[in-house]
């Protein structure tokens, strides 16, 4: 799995820490207007302080009890009309220099009762500290009130914006995390929209068809140099067969054949890494099997070793006939290059999807298990005359068909390969891809 | 015993011209497929030796069309690919054979005998292998020198295995050609058929055997390798 955490702040923390920043300055901004305001026209304050101090004071019985200890000159009274014509009062506000302040003396009409009353209030204000709950009630009314819901909404806003615009980068990420260096033909959807994520994307397909371009190029040029080695070698064949018998002779013969295999292997690999297995060809295990083991039991016999296939019960499964061939082929070829002669080889199809071939050499250790597939690995680098590509090709091969390969350590000593196909699926149930397996 | 074959590469061609030489065929030699059309139109061969890459075009288009004018001269392909689908598409395109570079001259002899060996080919011909021989017309073995009587079925097993011999011939295949379809055959009739043979091989010294490769079928051996088998 991929490590997808990523580092660094989210696009989403990083708006909600800025739009918080800039909310804040905003409001730092519209205290400094409003406190500068009031500054400059003082009896605004005077009038709203004197309503602040009614609205307290009316909610009193008797509102010279509601009287600051702190104030000076504190006094209040309610004010009934006796006559309608008493109830033109107005509410008005008067402002006189006092010593350090101001004293303030108005009238309000108190709303919280039934019959119209008025309330007559003075008192002095000193300094800046009197003012400060009007100043407060001000910033509540003109900064928190509108500043508070809008940062909300627009935060809310944010989240979902960017989480949807966000979206086709959030696919793109599964696509690119889908990328299969074997299946270089795939691209990942355009979005269309945001323009941002489409020339991304549309950069990356660019990208990715360069990277194509390019594996093929590497593919074909192995494919094709091995393919033009293969004329001068059959040259280099010929001629030295017109050569005169003896040492010489030989070791030619031996290097032109460790050749011949090497440029084999390499077309084999290199077909093998392009095959795409279709699901429409069935292939007979066992009949692959016997095909193989019939044409390379006389190699074997001139070895002096037995070669013998046995049918299991193997089932037909989806998959390439030749490309099956090739897997049972590099198989035997690997047990009859490194175990010993003279012991013998047993090659198997089935029970069920799958093969195996078991050869009774030296076994292989752990150690070397994990690199057996690796292509040009060889155990042994200095001995041999193989290039360490057959089991490389066999796991390719298997690859491409969905399968799996494991490395067996039998009782009675050995190595056991075992590959296992993905089961056929049949459409009714019987056919040759419903073969029961029995228990091993 | 007269060969065309078709080989862009001059000095590939002349060592392939001279190796057949020597075994014993007239080999005529052109480097395009219009050359070889014009050869096909002047001269009758008993069998085709086709490269696919040539420089006027592929060869398995000259062979497809061959095969569409109902020429059925045996028809090897000699080619440097190894695709996985390759040799299926030359066979089906009407090839006979089908054989990789590089190959050794000795195989490529062997490969153009059993073509023009095939049934079809020619109709009574004499099989080979080691000390054995036997007249495929007038159904006779001979080992050495001498004549060796045998019934009809051991006379037909032993036709099949010298046909393929050093290859290993399915069982069901060896069935096929000793019984008639509706023929009950019982699973060890075949195997007692195989035994009764080898008996009378050996009986009559001959240098060859039959070797059993389990779950497959039977393989006709060669005197050297029999002998390393023996050794082991």
């Amino acid at each position: 799995m991929p490590d997808r955490a990523g580092t660094g702040p989210s696009l989403l923390r990083q708006i909600t820490r800025r739009l918080l920043v800039f909310t804040l300055i905003f409001a730092l901004v519209d205290i400094v207007i409003v406190v500068v305001t009031y500054l400059h026209h003082p009896e605004a304050l005077a009038q709203e302080l004197l309503s602040l101090e009614a609205d307290r004071a009316g909610g009193f019985a008797d509102p010279a009890a509601a009287r600051r200890p702190e104030s000076r000159n504190w006094s209040a009274r309610i004010i009934r009309p006796a006559t309608p014509a008493d109830a033109m009062l107005i509410d008005w506000t008067r402002r006189d220099r006092i010593d350090g302040g101001y004293r303030i003396t108005g009238v309000r009409r108190l709303e919280n009762s039934a019959s119209p009353r008025w309330i007559l209030i003075r008192f002095d204000a000193i300094g800046v500290k009197p003012f400060l709950p009007v100043m407060m009630n001000e910033l509540a009314d003109h900064v928190a009130l509108p500043l508070v819901p809008l940062s909300l909404l627009l935060l809310l806003f944010n989240i979902i914006s960017v989480r949807r615009t966000l979206a086709p980068l959030r696919r793109a990420e599964d696509e690119v995390d889908a990328l299969d260096p074997d299946d270089m033909s795939l691209r990942l959807t355009v979005p269309g929209e945001p323009r941002e994520a489409d020339t991304l994307v549309r950069a990356v397909n660019r990208a990715l068809t360069r990277l194509e371009k390019s594996v093929i190029t590497l593919r074909d040029f192995t494919a094709n140099a091995a393919h033009e080695l293969r004329t001068p070698l059959a040259i280099m064949q010929l001629s030295l067969e017109k050569l005169p018998d003896g040492a010489t002779k030989a070791e030619l013969q031996s290097d032109t054949d460790q050749m011949t295999r090497l440029v084999g292997q390499m077309l084999d690999l290199a077909q093998a890494d392009a095959l795409v297995v279709d699901d429409l060809t069935l292939v007979d295990l066992a009949a692959v099997g016997r095909a193989v083991v019939g044409l390379l039991a006389p190699k074997s016999f001139a070895g002096g070793r037995e070669l013998t296939f046995s049918d299991n019960g193997g089932a037909s499964v989806n998959g390439h006939a030749e490309a099956i061939f090739r897997i049972y082929r590099n198989l035997i070829d690997n047990a009859l290059a490194h175990a010993p002669g003279h012991t013998d080889i047993i090659v198997a199809a089935g029970p069920g999807p799958q093969i195996s071939v078991r050869d009774f050499g030296p076994g292989i250790g752990a150690a070397d298990q994990a690199h057996l597939f690796e292509r040009f690995w060889r155990r042994d680098r200095s001995g041999g005359d193989g290039a360490g590509l057959g089991l490389g090709i066999v796991k390719q091969l298997v690859d491409a068909h969905g399968g799996s390969i494991v490395i067996e350590s039998p009782g009675g000593g050995g190595t056991l390969f075992r590959v296992h196909f993905p089961a056929a699926p049949t459409a009714n149930g019987t056919g040759p891809g419903a073969v029961a397996r029995p228990p091993i | 015993m007269r060969l065309l074959l078709i080989e862009d590469n001059p000095r590939l061609a002349g060592l392939i011209r001279d190796g057949l030489h020597g075994q014993g065929f007239a080999v005529d030699w052109c480097h395009t497929i219009a050359d070889a059309e014009t050869a096909l139109q002047v001269n009758t061969y008993d069998l085709l030796l086709l490269d696919l890459g040539l420089p006027d075009g592929d060869g398995l288009e000259m062979l497809r069309r061959i095969r569409r004018r109902k020429d059925t001269t045996p028809i090897l392909v000699l080619t440097a690919r190894s695709g996985l689908d390759d040799r299926v598409y030359g066979l089906d395109a009407g090839a006979d054979d089908y054989l990789v570079k590089p190959f050794q001259l000795p195989e490529l002899a062997a490969r153009c005998r059993a073509l023009m060996r095939r049934p079809g080919a020619a109709l009574g011909t004499i099989l080979t292998f080691g000390n054995v021989m036997l007249d495929t017309a007038q159904r006779s073995i001979a080992i050495g020198t001498h004549r060796v009587e045998a019934p009809p079925r051991e006379v037909a097993l032993l036709e099949q295995l010298l046909r393929r011999s050093g290859n290993v011939v399915a069982k069901a295949a060896l069935e096929n050609s000793l019984y008639a379809m509706d023929a009950e055959v019982t699973p060890n009739a075949l195997e007692a058929v195989v035994s009764r043979l080898r008996r009378r091989l050996a009986a009559a010294n001959a240098d060859v055997t039959i070797r059993t490769v389990h779950g497959v079928g039977y393989c006709l051996l060669a005197p050297v390798a029999a002998a390393q088998v023996a050794d082991a």
